[in-house]
C-alpha cells in the first residue's frame, strides 16, 4: 500500500481521544495531516492507530484576553491568519503563518502539528520560543505546562509523552513598547529554510529584555543566551544589534547540507538573528 | 489505399506540389488561434498513460539500488511472492535470459561492448539502478512486494566525479568495456595554435563547471504493455517521446519485430528530451507481461523519476585558453571538456558531437579546438534536457565572452555586437560546417536592452555604491536553439552507424463526407501540434482551422511515421509541419483534379474555398469536399479509369530536410537546419549578506523565423526561461560521496514554481528561414540563455573582484561565498598573458 495499513479513529471528545491514545502502543494524533501522512506514505514511520484530534472543538479554539492569546492546537495557520483577535495583539503570528509553504498546507496544516513534528526547518517553533509561549499539554491524569523553550527535545522529538496531546498554546501579551521580528532566508520562495530566526525586544530606548531564537542550525531551535545578554541593558539601536549579533559565533555549530555549509550557515543566522531584532526594535518603537 | 506501405501510396517525389512550399500560409498560420487541445485538458477530459486500462492488467513496481555501485551477491524473491496479490516477480538474470541482445549501443568499442540488459545484472551503478520488477494486483500491493524483495549487496568503491572517472585507476562501471570513458575525441576546427601565438592577448580560464539538473515534468514516465501471447503483438501505450528510437533499440533486445511492436500515446504531461529514456523500463515491462501472461502498468513516483528517470549532462570544462586581438576580437578557443553521462549510455555519447551543431555559439569565433571526453560515472543516467548539449557549450562561449570583457576592459555589449555572427553573413558556415540560416543578433540585443532600460540600470547601480549592503548586475544571455537534426552527425561518433538525414511524415485526407483529417508521426507534449497543423492545413484547403480534425497523439496502428519520428529536439515547425504542408498540397491537387473533372473545367480554373471548390470567376459552378469525396468513395464508376487508379484523397508526405552526410573525418557537417536565437538580458539584485538574488528585471528577444502560432511560441519561450532560471539559481542533482544523491525530492530539489518567476518581457524577430518549407525555424528548447544571463549578470554584480562565476548553479551560498572573493584559498581561476 502507498500508506500501510493503518487504522483510524475519530473520537467525540478530548477524553476520548487520549483514551484512544493510550489504547495502543503504536497511536499516534493526526491533526492536519500535511507532515503525518507524507511520513507514512515514505514508510520512515510506522503508525497503527491514526486519532484523528483535527475536528475536536476544544483544540479549535482561539481566545485572547488583555493581549495574550491561548490558540487551540488544531487551529490551521489559515485561521490564525485570518483571526482579527491575533492581527490585533500579535500580528507577526498571524504574518508567518500566513507564509507556512502554500495555500492548501494552509488550509489544513496546524500549530499544534507545527510543533509536536518538531521538524527544525518549521516555521512556528522559533517565533514561539521568542514570544515566550507556553505549551499546555494534557493527558488523562490532567493539564501541564511546558515553556516552550523546553517543548523541543530533538529531531521529531518534544516534550509531549505517549498518551499525551498538545492541548493549546498560551501567548503572553506583548507590552508596552515590546516588538516581534522574524526573518528566514530560505532556497527560493515557498521552499525550504536554510536558516530562521525570531526575536522579542522590551524595554523604552534601551532594552530590558531580549530573546532571540535560532533555529535550522541543528535539531531543535535554540535561544541564543549570548547575543540576549549582549542586546539587555543596551540601546535599542541597529547598531546594537549588529554588534550583538557578533556573539553568535564557533558556539553554534549547524548541520551542513546541499544548501549550505556549516560556517555559512553560522554567518547567516548572525544575519538573520540581526534582522529579527531589528525588525523587533522598530516595532517596539511604533508600539510605545 | 489507406496504409502508409501501400505500394500504390503516391510517393512525395511524383505529386510533389507544384506551388511555392509555403506560398499559401498566412490566413491562419503566423495567427495566435487558441489552442485546440486545451478544452480536454483542461476540463480533466485528456488521456494520459495513467488513464490507460487494459483488461486484466497487473501493476509495476521495480525493486531499486539504495548504493551507488555494489555487486549484487544474491535476490531472494520467496517473500515478495508469497505476498496476496503478487502475480509475477521478474529479476535481472532471468530478464536477461529472455532477452536476444543487450541494449544497442552508439558508442564505438571499446565503451561499445557496454551491455545493458533491461534491468541489472550482476551488479547496480548508480543509486536507484533497478535490479527487479514486481506485478500484482494493485500498485499498492506491487510497492510492497518490491520492497520485499531481498537482495545481498557488496559495496563497491565509486566513481562520482567526471574527470576522475577517466583516470584508469578509477573503479571501473562496466567490466567488459574495460574504460569508463564512453567517448573522446578531438574537435580542431581552423588553426587554434597559430591563433593563440598570434594574439594580443590571451585569456586563460583553469576550470568552469555546468551542473546536473532536469526538467522534472508534471508527469512522470508510465507505460502500460501487453505481450499478446496469441499474436506475438507487444501493445505499448506510454508517454514516450522518442517511439521509434525506443522501438529500435528495445525490439531486437526483446526479439519481437517492429511491426509487432505498437507504440501509442495520446496526451503527454511534459517530456523536454526527459521521456527519451524511458525504454529500459519498457523492455522490462514487456517482459514482465510475457512472464506473467497479464499486461504491466506502470507510473512512476516522483522520487523514483528523480533518482532513475534521467537527468541532463554535466561537463566540466578545463584549462581554456582564448586568444583575442586588441581590437576586441575574439578568434577562438580552445578547452578540455569531460562529460559525465552517468551509469549507463542512454541515447549517448551523442551528446559528444550535437554541440558542435553550435561550435562558436552565436559569434564569429574561427579557431576551436575542443578536446572532448565523456565518462561513465555512477549516476543516474543522461537523457536528453531541453537545450541537449549545446546549453552546456553555449553557457562555456558566454562565460568565455563575459571574462574576455572584463579581464581585458571591453563592454560586454560591444564585445558581444562586435564578434556576433552578423545580419549579412548569413547564410553563415561555421567552423564545422554548420549553415546558420538566418538572424539579426545585434538588433535582437538592443531590443533586449532597451525593453530593460539597460541604462536605467547602470545608473541605479552606479547611486548604489558600496556601503547599502545591495548590489545590481546586469547580464546577458546570447544562445542559439539548433533545431532539425542530421542524425548523420553519429557518424561522428561513430563511423559504423548507417544513420543520416532526418524527416517527418503526415497523412492528409478527406473522410467519407468530405471532413478533414491529419495524422502525424509525432507524439506532442504540450507544444499545441493539433493546432498548429490545423493552421496550415487550414491554410492550404481553404477552410477554418476548425474544420481541420488533428488526430489527438500517436498511434503506430494508423498514424504514419518514419524511423526519426517523435517530438524532440526543436523541429516540430520544419519537419512536422513541413510534412502537414506537403501532405495538404497533395490533397489540394487531388481535390482541385476531381473538382475539374466534376465542373468540366481546367484544373487551373479552379479556386479552392470554404470548403468548396468552384470556377474562377463563376461561383455557381462550384462543388463542396463532401460532393467530392462522394466522387472518391461511393461514386466511382463515374469517375474516368485513370482517376479511378490515381485519386485516393488519402495523402502521404514525407518531408525530408535537404542534408548530406557529414566527415566523420573533419567532424564537419550540416548538423541541423535551422538556428533560432534567444537574446536575453536581466538586471538582478544581490543581498551581500546572504547572497540572496532577486532579479529585478527579465527579458527575452526570440528569433525563430516566421512564426506560426504567436501564442504558442511565447509559452514556450516562457516555460524554457522558467527552467533556465530554476537551474541557475535553485535545481542541482549533486552525489554525495557514497554515490547517493542528495536532491530526490521536491523538499530538496526546488523546481521553480509561478512564485520565483519574475514578470518577464517578451519580444520577437522574425528573420525567416531559407531553408524550410514554411520559413519556421524549431524553437522549443531554447538555449538555456538564463543560465549564461543570470551568471554574466552575478559576474557583473562582483565588480572589480577577483573572483569568476565558473558554476552554473549559483544558490545563495554560493553567490555569498563569490562576493566574499571566491573559495577559501582557491589560486585565482583566470590569467592573461598580453603581447
Ligand atoms: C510540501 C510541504 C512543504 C512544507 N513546508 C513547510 C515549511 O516550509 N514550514 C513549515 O513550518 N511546515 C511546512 N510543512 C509542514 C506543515 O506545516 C505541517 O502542517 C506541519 O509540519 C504539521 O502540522 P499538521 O497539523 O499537518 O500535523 P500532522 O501532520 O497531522 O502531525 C504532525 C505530527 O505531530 C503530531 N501531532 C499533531 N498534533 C498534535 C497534538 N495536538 N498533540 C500531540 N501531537 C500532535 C502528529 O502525531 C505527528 O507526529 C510542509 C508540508 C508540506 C506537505
Amino acid at each position: 500500500m502507498l500508506l500501510a495499513s493503518v487504522d483510524y479513529t475519530r473520537p467525540a471528545t478530548v477524553p476520548e481521544a487520549l483514551e484512544a491514545l493510550a489504547s495502543r502502543e503504536g497511536a499516534a494524533p493526526l491533526a492536519g495531516g500535511q507532515s503525518l501522512v507524507n511520513v507514512l506514505k515514505n514508510r520512515v514511520a510506522s503508525v497503527e492507530l491514526l486519532v484523528d484530534i483535527s475536528r475536536l472543538e476544544e483544540l479549535r479554539s482561539i481566545e485572547a484576553s488583555e493581549g495574550s492569546l491561548e490558540i487551540g492546537a488544531c487551529v490551521t495557520y489559515d485561521e490564525i491568519d485570518r483571526s482579527p483577535e491575533i492581527r490585533a495583539g500579535h500580528e507577526i503570528v498571524s504574518r508567518v503563518a500566513s507564509h507556512i509553504e502554500d495555500q492548501q498546507i494552509r488550509n489544513r496544516g496546524t500549530i499544534g502539528g507545527n510543533c509536536c513534528l518538531s521538524d527544525p526547518t518549521n516555521n512556528l517553533p522559533p517565533l514561539l520560543i521568542a514570544l515566550g509561549a507556553t505549551m499546555n499539554i494534557q493527558s488523562g491524569s490532567g493539564l501541564r505546562q511546558v515553556a516552550a523553550d523546553e517543548f523541543f527535545r530533538g529531531y521529531f522529538l518534544t516534550a509531549v509523552e505517549p498518551g499525551e496531546i498538545l492541548r493549546s498554546i498560551s501567548i503572553p501579551a506583548l507590552g508596552e513598547g515590546a516588538g516581534a521580528g522574524y526573518s528566514t532566508l530560505s532556497v527560493a520562495s515557498d521552499s525550504k529554510a536554510i536558516v530562521r530566526a525570531a526575536a522579542l525586544v522590551r524595554g523604552n530606548g534601551t532594552i530590558d529584555e531580549a530573546r532571540v531564537a535560532l533555529a535550522v542550525v541543528g535539531p531543535v531551535p535554540i535561544r541564543h543566551s549570548g547575543m540576549e545578554e549582549a542586546l539587555r541593558g543596551g540601546a535599542a539601536t541597529a547598531d546594537a544589534a549588529r554588534e550583538a549579533a557578533e556573539a553568535i559565533g564557533e558556539d553554534l555549530e549547524p548541520i551542513a547540507d546541499a544548501h549550505g555549509s556549516t560556517e555559512y550557515r553560522r554567518q547567516m543566522a548572525r544575519v538573520v538573528a540581526r534582522r529579527a531584532v531589528d525588525e523587533a526594535i522598530a516595532r517596539g518603537g511604533e508600539n510605545g | 489505399m489507406s496504409a502508409p506501405s501501400a505500394p500504390s501510396a503516391p510517393s512525395a517525389e511524383t505529386v510533389v506540389a507544384p506551388v511555392e512550399p509555403g506560398e499559401r500560409l498566412g490566413k491562419w498560420s503566423g495567427k495566435s488561434v487558441p489552442r485546440t487541445e486545451d478544452r480536454r485538458l483542461l476540463k480533466g477530459q485528456g488521456e494520459f498513460t495513467d488513464d490507460v486500462w487494459m483488461h486484466r492488467q497487473g501493476y509495476a513496481h521495480f525493486a531499486r539500488s539504495p548504493h551507488g555501485h555494489a555487486k549484487i551477491l544474491s535476490i531472494d524473491t520467496s517473500r515478495a511472492l508469497s505476498l496476496d496479490g503478487v502475480h509475477a516477480v521478474l529479476t535481472g538474470e532471468e530478464a536477461k535470459e529472455m532477452c536476444e541482445v543487450p541494449f544497442f549501443q552508439i558508442a564505438p568499442e571499446p565503451a561499445g561492448r557496454l551491455e545493458e540488459w533491461p534491468l541489472a545484472v550482476d551488479k547496480v551503478r548508480y543509486h536507484g539502478d533497478a535490479v527487479a520488477v514486481v506485478l500484482a494486483e494493485s500498485r499498492d500491493v506491487a510497492r510492497d512486494a518490491a520492497e520485499l524483495v531481498e537482495v545481498e549487496y557488496e559495496p563497491l568503491p565509486v566513481v562520482v566525479d567526471t574527470v576522475a572517472a577517466a583516470d584508469p585507476d578509477a573503479p571501473l562501471l562496466h567490466d567488459e568495456a574495460g574504460t569508463n570513458v564512453a567517448w573522446h575525441g578531438v574537435f580542431d576546427y581552423g588553426d587554434i595554435d597559430w591563433a593563440l601565438e598570434n594574439a594580443d592577448h590571451v585569456v586563460k580560464i583553469d576550470r568552469l563547471h555546468f551542473h546536473r539538473f532536469s526538467s522534472t515534468p508534471l508527469e512522470c514516465n508510465a507505460a502500460v504493455v501487453n505481450w499478446d501471447p496469441g499474436t506475438g503483438v507487444v501493445d505499448v501505450k506510454s508517454n514516450n517521446q522518442m517511439p521509434m528510437f525506443a522501438s529500435m533499440v528495445i525490439g531486437p533486445t526483446l526479439g519481437v519485430a517492429s511491426n509487432k511492436l505498437q507504440f501509442a500515446s495520446q496526451d503527454i504531461g511534459g517530456a523536454f528530451g526527459n521521456k527519451i529514456g524511458s525504454y529500459p523500463q519498457i523492455a522490462a515491462l514487456a517482459l514482465l507481461s510475457r512472464k506473467a501472461g497479464r499486461p504491466a502498468k506502470w507510473t512512476e513516483y516522483r522520487q523514483e523519476h528523480m533518482l532513475t528517470a534521467g537527468h541532463g549532462n554535466e561537463r566540466t570544462f578545463l584549462d581554456i585558453e582564448v586568444p583575442v586581438l586588441k581590437d576586441g576580437t575574439i578568434l577562438g578557443f580552445k578547452v578540455r571538456a569531460f562529460d559525465d553521462a552517468g551509469a549507463y549510455l542512454h541515447y549517448e555519447p551523442l551528446g559528444a558531437v550535437i554541440w558542435s551543431q553550435v561550435t562558436p555559439g552565436c559569434y564569429r569565433l574561427k579557431h576551436i579546438q575542443v578536446d572532448y571526453t565523456e565518462t561513465l560515472t555512477n549516476k543516474c543516467p543522461t537523457i536528453p534536457n531541453r537545450g541537449y548539449s549545446r546549453l552546456q557549450h553555449l553557457w562555456l562561449i558566454e562565460r568565455i565572452v563575459d571574462t574576455v570583457a572584463r579581464e581585458l576592459d571591453f563592454d560586454p555589449v560591444e564585445v558581444r555586437k562586435q564578434n556576433y555572427v552578423q545580419p549579412d553573413d548569413y547564410p553563415y558556415e561555421t567552423p564545422s560546417g554548420c549553415v546558420y540560416d538566418s538572424g539579426d543578433l545585434p538588433r535582437s540585443l538592443e531590443v533586449a536592452l532597451e525593453l530593460i532600460d539597460v541604462k536605467g540600470w547602470r545608473a541605479r547601480q552606479r547611486e548604489l555604491g558600496t556601503g547599502s549592503g545591495k548590489r545590481i548586475g546586469i547580464g546577458i544571455g546570447s544562445t542559439l536553439d539548433s533545431g532539425t537534426n542530421n542524425f548523420g552527425q553519429a557518424r561522428i561518433i561513430n563511423p559504423d552507424l548507417p544513420f543520416s538525414g532526418n524527416g517527418e511524415a503526415a497523412y492528409v485526407k478527406l473522410d467519407l463526407y468530405g471532413e478533414i483529417n491529419v495524422d502525424i508521426g509525432t507524439t506532442p507534449q504540450g507544444q499545441g501540434h493539433e493546432t498548429t497543423a490545423g493552421q496550415v492545413v487550414a491554410d492550404v484547403l481553404g477552410v477554418e482551422p476548425s474544420a481541420v480534425n488533428v488526430s489527438a497523439g500517436f498511434d503506430q496502428r494508423h498514424n504514419t511515421y518514419v524511423a526519426f519520428s517523435g517530438t524532440y529536439a526543436s523541429q516540430f515547425a520544419v519537419t512536422g509541419l513541413g510534412a502537414v504542408l506537403g501532405g495538404a498540397e497533395m490533397l489540394r491537387r487531388e481535390i482541385v483534379t476531381l473538382a475539374a473533372f466534376a465542373l468540366e473545367a481546367d484544373e487551373d480554373e479552379i479556386e479552392v474555398e470554404g470548403g468548396a471548390c468552384h470556377v474562377r470567376g463563376d461561383p455557381e459552378r462550384a462543388i463542396p469536399f463532401i460532393g467530392i469525396a462522394n466522387l472518391a468513395f461511393s461514386n466511382n464508376a463515374v469517375l474516368t479509369p485513370e482517376l479511378r487508379e490515381r485519386i485516393s484523397l488519402n495523402c502521404r508526405y514525407v518531408y525530408t530536410p535537404p542534408f548530406t552526410v557529414p566527415d566523420p573525418e573533419t567532424k564537419t557537417g550540416e548538423l541541423t537546419l535551422t538556428y533560432a536565437s534567444q537574446i536575453h538580458a536581466a538586471a538582478v539584485e544581490i543581498d551581500e549578506e546572504t547572497g540572496r538574488l532577486e532579479i529585478l528585471d527579465y527579458v527575452a528577444v526570440d528569433d525563430c523565423g516566421r512564426v506560426i502560432n504567436p501564442q504558442i511560441v511565447e509559452g514556450q519561450v516562457q516555460g524554457a526561461a522558467a527552467l533556465g532560471i530554476g537551474a541557475a539559481l535553485y535545481e542541482a542533482f549533486e552525489y554525495d560521496a557514497d554515490g547517493l544523491l542528495q536532491q530526490s525530492s521536491f523538499y530538496d530539489y526546488h523546481a521553480l514554481t509561478a512564485l520565483d518567476m519574475p514578470m518577464m518581457k517578451y519580444a520577437d524577430i522574425e528573420s525567416p528561414s531559407p531553408f524550410t518549407p514554411n520559413g519556421a525555424k524549431g524553437m522549443g528548447e531554447g538555449g538555456g540563455a538564463p543560465l549564461s544571463t543570470l551568471c554574466s549578470a552575478i559576474q557583473d554584480a562582483l565588480g572589480d573582484g577577483d573572483a569568476l562565476v565558473a558554476d552554473s548553479h549559483n544558490p545563495w551560498f554560493r553567490i555569498h561565498e563569490l562576493l566574499g572573493g571566491g573559495a577559501d584559498g582557491a589560486p585565482r581561476a583566470v590569467r592573461v598573458e598580453s603581447r
